[in-house]
């Protein structure tokens, strides 16, 4: 596909002069990655690394020009209008922000439209985080790998860390918890309700709540919930001995050195929870970072340092992706689509994400981990999150995620409140994620139900 | 002859008639016909279309809508749907405890102001204050007031000396919470339905009833109780269906946690319509909800109509 565009005399003179202006004061050119293109609009959730986002799109209007609308809701409320807008003929948003629940229903819905389908010179900069893979689609096997077309372009590399005290850990004499019995031994220890809780989980029913909090215990113990989606074998495995042990522990972990309210507490309570020094520990995704040493909403400052999450020895830390994408909708005009396009490819360079970082968001590019940001005392999270990075597993790859995620959210729930046994929890989630993967025709059974 | 007089004077008036009915006629059904087509447009073909989703599976390929015909298959997993049955079972515990609460408080509450004679009408505004707050402004409220750590309802009892509890996280007290939050926002739709009614009692059997000895009570029990009872029936019918249709309370407060403690109706719909994304599921179980409400409004308002038989 090519593009004609006519260049009145009078602009092609000043941007000459402006060129000429720029190249006598050094430091003073920068490469423009984007050219001017149509107005976009962006449907994104509130998250807490929202404003770092929306910073950037200024950096990104102030250096091109190019004018960008962001459509801001809660989580719940961002999926409904996505789905609201791909569906329609015309589409009103043309870039979704998508999350790790339902990136894999839009790309299999045909909702979205592969980067390199609109513009086939497109690259990716190499060091942009591929998370698992899940920014790519393959539409014949249905599956993420390489091998598919580039769909999308991470946002967000969202992973849990453990958040734990160094101020209190510096006194006790300790190190950052690597596995799961150092981290029971410490919150126990650090544990003195009501003004200090060892630990506080998320455990609350929600869109992705107890679920996402529950991976990180899941996948450290060695367990899973499909015994193999890349190969198609849909096989449930939640309620494997593995997977007991985890849920053994993370209902252990609340009950003793946990908050009371565990079963109601959501992502906001966790943070709140740490940022008034409530807290030695809280297993949260990264994009919390700054709140904790913000004066104005944080008590700790400076006092909270950062870890992978932990695993049983023998294992690595296993990190459940929870991260955000961005993906352009099949269904809005081509010069739109080009828009889209020219954003997404400023927004992968190891520039735009500094400027990410220096917002308080969390970079895609690894090539900023290697920058000298990554040493000072204000950025202490990157080295961890980059150590975790890689280890980070991407949980769906289906498109009917999100009905998966209800039983988890329910019977995950019920556990930590104590209406049911974690085994007649796991037996129950793995009968009922067993039936969603037959009623979607995919290749699925199950364990003996444990006792 | 006189008969057959009239009918020869009358024979020629009939045509006239008969086109003035004509007319009538057309002219009713042209100025109902737009409000009929109206209505059959926003509310028979919204539930019609409900009606026959409920019947197929949607899913999406390329962009575009696929449906399936499923026939009864959605309608026979309800039954087997562990979330549908709580919800079902809560919806009916929230609609009957709450709206008991709210009938009893407000009638209380009509009673006395309907004896106050001083700042009568300060007392009403303060009454219907919670009514006019919105929704979510209530979660938020409320969520703050039962909160484990700083609500204020925990510090009151801390003051004395009961421990603190997690009213909201707890499965003994989270619907029983969600209930008293909803008892404190519609108590005052019911106080003023019980208010207009009271004030329109007939005076005089009052005075009757006086005059014949009968105190307070015995005047609350055999006079004002019987002549309210249709008003009762209304108001009850009235809350119960709006109770059983209630989400933002336990969206807000609990989101259907802990567990399935507070999982009501409206919010299992949520869950499987819109987060699930399941239409066609979801549409079997918004027409099964459809038909609970319906039958619970015609046993509600044939119960009024016994009753105003009676009386």
């Amino acid at each position: 596909m090519t593009f004609t565009t006519r260049i009145p005399r009078r602009n092609v003179l000043k941007g000459m002069g402006m060129a000429a202006t720029a190249s006598l004061v050094p430091g003073a050119f920068r490469p423009l990655y984007a050219a001017s293109v149509a107005p976009i609009t962006i449907v994104i959730n509130q998250s807490p690394w929202f404003e770092s986002f929306r910073r950037t799109v200024e950096a990104y209007e102030a250096e091109t020009g190019n004018k960008v609308e962001l459509d801001v809701n809660p989580f719940a409320g961002s999926l409904e209008k996505q789905r609201n807008s791909v569906r329609a003929s015309a589409g009103q948003y043309d870039i979704l922000i998508m999350n790790s629940g339902w990136f894999a229903e839009m790309y299999a819905g045909g909702f979205v439209e592969a980067i390199t389908d609109i513009d086939p010179g497109f690259q990716l900069d190499p060091e942009i985080y591929t998370l698992g893979d899940t920014i790519y689609y393959d539409a014949a096997n249905k599956t993420m790998t390489k091998a598919g077309k580039l769909m999308s372009m991470p946002v967000s590399p969202l992973i849990p860390m453990l958040y734990y005290r160094g101020d209190l850990y510096q006194e006790a004499g300790l190190s950052a918890p690597k596995t799961f019995a150092e981290l029971e031994a410490n919150a126990k220890k650090f544990h003195n309700p009501p003004g200090m809780y060892g630990i506080v989980q998320r455990g609350a029913r929600g869109p992705h709540t107890v679920a996402y909090d529950f991976y990180p215990y899941l996948y450290g113990f060695g367990g899973g919930i499909f015994k193999d989606q890349a190969t198609g074998d849909y096989s449930v495995t939640l309620n494997s001995d593995q997977g007991r042990e985890a849920l053994d522990y993370y209902v252990r972990l609340a009950k003793e050195a946990g908050h009371p309210k565990t079963a109601a507490s959501d992502q906001a309570e966790v943070i709140q929870a740490m940022v008034t020094g409530h807290t030695a520990h809280i297993m949260m995704v990264i994009a919390a970072w700054s709140q904790m040493d913000d004066p104005n909403k944080s008590a700790i400052v400076d006092k909270v340092e950062w870890a992978p999450t932990p695993s049983v020895e023998g294992l690595t830390t296993s990190p459940g992706l929870g991260h955000w994408l961005a993906g352009i909708s099949r269904n809005v005009p081509d010069d739109r689509k080009r828009a889209a396009v020219e954003f997404l490819r400023w927004f992968q360079t190891k520039a735009a994400q500094l400027e990410t970082a220096k917002a308080g968001g969390i970079p895609v590019n690894a090539a900023v981990y290697k920058e000298p940001i990554a040493d000072e005392r204000r950025y202490r999270w990157m080295k961890p999150l980059a150590e975790a990075l890689p280890h980070a597993v991407n949980i769906y790859q289906f498109p009917e995620a999100s009905e998966v995620i209800s039983v988890l959210e329910l019977g995950l729930n019920r556990a930590v409140a104590g209406e049911i046994t974690t085994v007649d929890a796991l037996n129950g989630m793995s009968d009922e994620i067993e039936k969603i993967m037959a009623g979607h025709s995919y290749k699925t059974g199950k364990l003996d139900p444990l006792k | 002859m006189a008969a057959a007089q009239a009918q020869t004077l009358s024979s020629p008036r009939r045509p006239a008639k008969v086109s003035e009915d004509r007319g009538q006629r057309l002219w009713r059904w042209l100025t109902f016909g737009p409000a009929l087509a109206m209505m059959l447009a926003l509310s028979v073909l919204p539930i019609a279309n409900l009606f026959l989703t409920s019947f197929q599976n949607i899913t999406w390929a390329d962009g575009q809508q696929v449906r399936t015909w499923v026939g009864l298959t959605h309608y026979q997993a309800l039954f087997s749907d562990s979330l549908f049955g709580a919800g079902i079972s809560n919806t009916l515990i929230f609609a009957f405890g709450a709206v008991a609460g709210q009938m009893v408080l407000g009638f209380a509450m009509a009673l006395l102001c309907t004896k106050i004679v001083r700042g009568r009408v300060l007392y009403r505004a303060i009454f219907i204050l919670p009514i006019l707050i919105p929704g979510i402004v209530i979660g938020a409220i409320w969520k703050l007031m039962l909160n484990f750590d700083f609500g204020l309802v925990n510090k009151a009892l801390g003051l004395i000396g009961i421990l603190p509890h997690d009213w909201l996280g707890s499965p003994e007290t989270a619907l029983l919470s969600v209930i008293a939050v909803d008892i404190w926002h519609w108590t005052p739709f019911c106080f003023l339905l019980f208010l207009a009614g009271l004030e329109s009692l007939p005076q005089d059997v009052f005075e009757a009833a006086r005059m014949d000895g009968a105190g307070a009570w015995q005047e609350l029990v055999y006079v004002t109780l019987p002549l309210m009872i249709p008003t009762i029936i209304v108001t009850f019918a009235f809350r119960l269906v709006l109770a059983f249709k209630v989400f933002d309370e336990v969206y807000l407060l609990t989101s259907g946690g802990p567990g399935t403690s507070t999982e009501v109706i409206s919010f299992t719909l949520y869950q499987r319509f819109f987060t699930e994304d399941k239409a066609g599921y979801g549409s079997a179980m918004s027409v099964a909800v459809i038909f609970l409400v319906s039958l619970l409004l015609v046993l509600a308002l044939s119960a009024r109509r016994r009753t105003g038989a009676a009386s």
